[in-house]
């Protein structure tokens, strides 16, 4: 009977089964090996890949990609690392206020945000003009429309999103262990270096990487702020999937593919990592 | 410290509203861009907007996009995620790792996969595109409804239904799923947020042939920024009204909590909302 109904239960999951299989698992399979095939998808060679890891075309988006989100992953991070803190020594319902706003916030990512960044930073930005009144001129050290525009976007979700993962371990630091170290003697300085830091520091490598990840994967706001003029992996693999002339769906998959193997090289290093931390703490 | 602490909030909350702000400015300026200040303020770029039928149609098409697959979401994964927590535990393996799905697998790799197997197909591509997003909605629905599982004890819960005669199935419907409702509408409206600003797989799939609300936005932002800003001051009016909505079914979930346990209400809401950014970029 038992038996009987575990099998029943089973066969609840399989409209499941089959969607994930339809959209996620036949999807990554066909692409993984179109991604050793040619043009018709057809033979079998790592001409793909071979061709991406020589050809600047293809690796500058890898670089340009990597050190944008490296950039705006350290940046979001030590601006996080400052807001998580003052954040989690606010009165309960501030805590609450802002988090909300920040869940709020989250909305204005991508189309709307590139172009109030157009608003704010463009040719004809509200601060370029407020600097050229002031005789300065912005465009002769920052383009928006580059990689450091770019950066500098990423900025704007890369903080929220590093104060979300920072704040639990920042309101996790009991008030009493301040006061316990320093009835011991132990100076601010020496609270921080041997019980502060070395709580927070898991969580803190965690988010980097996370941040980092996030900066990887950004698409939209690329897309709308620099289009194609700065290549990145995402909106290179996009317009040789679906781009109109030089569509190259072969190379797209194989970009694809070393892309999601990055990321999942970069998530398990994570992992392992954070266990190596702990067990430190233990 | 203090004061510190409270200068670093402000400055945070403006370094966040400002490109909003500058936004809504904009979507009032008759022309802005010669001099440093608007040269004058006006709602016609608003009456423009609603007379425009093709942002009706946007906004039409994204609804749709969003009610078919969040129904489908209802309909096949929230069942199946409240049937493994509760009698298939070793299936849960397969949904744990689903919450890291959108950092290992991003939209673009699994939109060129989707394209590459169905562009030449018989399936139609918004069923595609609609399969696309359900796979990205598991982080959500995973979290809402395993968090609301778990406060209730779905399982012993369960058990004193079928003690007391009722079948499983009987159990399952009137019983369960009216207990976890507020973990699934939670779930629901995350999803239907970040379903509804989608971009990045409906640029990919289907482009131009299925114009959204964002892909409406951004082709007007290279018409007519004052207008593509009263889009986005609008969309933005929807969708913080979605999150209010949000909020208040949170709070009635914490008000009806005996026992309160304030790090699963703070874990459920700091692990939901990264999830809910990820769509969006």
């Amino acid at each position: 009977m038992q038996q009987h109904w575990k099998r029943q239960a089973q066969a609840c999951l399989l409209p499941l089964a089959a969607v994930l299989l339809l959209f996620l698992t036949v999807p990554l399979v066909i692409m993984i090996r179109q991604s050793f095939g040619d043009q018709s998808g057809a033979g079998f060679s790592f001409a793909n890949f071979m061709q991406i890891l020589s050809q600047p075309f293809y690796y500058d988006a890898f670089r340009n990609s990597f050190f944008i989100s490296i950039y705006s992953a350290l940046a979001g991070l030590v601006l996080a690392l400052f807001v998580a803190a003052a954040l989690a020594r606010m009165n309960e319902k501030a805590q609450e206020r802002i988090i909300l706003f920040i869940n709020m916030t989250a909305n204005f990512a991508g189309v709307p945000l590139a172009f109030a960044y157009i608003i704010l930073l463009g040719n004809a930005g509200f601060v370029t003009l407020v600097l050229q009144h002031m005789g300065i001129s912005l465009q002769s050290f920052f383009n928006l429309y580059s990689w450091q525009g770019l950066a500098l976007t990423y900025v704007y979700f890369q903080v929220p999103l590093g104060v979300l993962f920072l704040y639990p371990a920042f309101k996790g630091m009991d008030q009493r262990w301040a006061e316990a170290a320093s009835l011991l003697g132990a100076s601010r300085f020496s609270f921080w270096a041997r019980i502060g830091i070395p709580h927070i520091l898991p969580s803190v490598l965690g988010t980097f990487i996370i941040l980092f990840a996030n900066g990887m994967g950004t698409y939209e706001t690329a897309y709308a702020l620099v289009g194609g003029t700065v290549s990145l992996v995402t909106t290179r693999i996009a317009s040789s999937v679906s781009g109109d002339i030089f569509a190259q769906p072969q190379i797209g998959s194989a970009m694809a593919v070393l892309f999601s193997i990055l990321m999942i090289a970069v998530l398990i290093a994570n992992q392992y990592l954070l266990r190596l931390f702990r067990r430190d703490l233990k | 410290m203090r004061n510190v602490n409270r200068l670093i909030i402000s400055l945070f909350v403006a370094f966040m509203c400002l490109p909003i702000l500058i936004t809504l400015v904009y979507s009032f300026a008759t022309e802005w861009g010669k001099s440093i200040f608007p040269s004058g303020y006006t709602f016609k770029w608003y009456l423009q907007l609603y007379k425009d039928p093709q942002f009706i149609a946007a906004i039409l098409r994204s609804l749709l996009l969003t009610v078919v697959t969040l129904g489908a979401v209802l309909v096949i994964l929230v069942p199946s995620i409240a049937l493994v927590a509760i009698y298939l535990p070793k299936y849960d393996r397969f949904f744990k790792p689903t919450v890291l799905l959108p950092y290992a697998i991003p939209g673009v790799v699994l939109a060129t996969g989707l394209m590459r197997t169905y562009t030449n197909g018989f399936v139609p591509l918004f069923a595609v595109l609609s399969g696309g997003l359900f796979i990205y909605s598991l982080p959500f629905m995973y979290q809402s409804v395993r968090s609301s599982l778990q406060e209730i004890d779905g399982a012993r819960l369960m058990e004193a239904a079928e003690v007391l005669g009722a079948s499983k199935v009987y159990a399952f419907i009137r019983i369960l799923l009216p207990n976890i409702k507020i973990g699934i509408m939670v779930g629901s409206l995350l999803t239907f947020s970040a379903f509804f600003g989608e971009f990045q797989l409906t640029n990919m799939i289907l482009g131009g042939d299925f114009e959204t609300i964002r892909i409406y936005m951004l082709r007007v932002m290279k018409v007519n920024g004052h207008l593509s800003s009263s889009v986005v001051m609008t969309y933005l009016i929807l969708l913080i009204m979605v999150s209010a909505l949000i909020v208040k079914v949170t709070n009635i979930n914490r008000k009806r909590i005996i026992v309160p346990h304030d790090e699963a209400a703070l874990n459920s809401n700091v692990k939901r909302s990264p999830a809910n950014e990820l769509l969006n970029h």
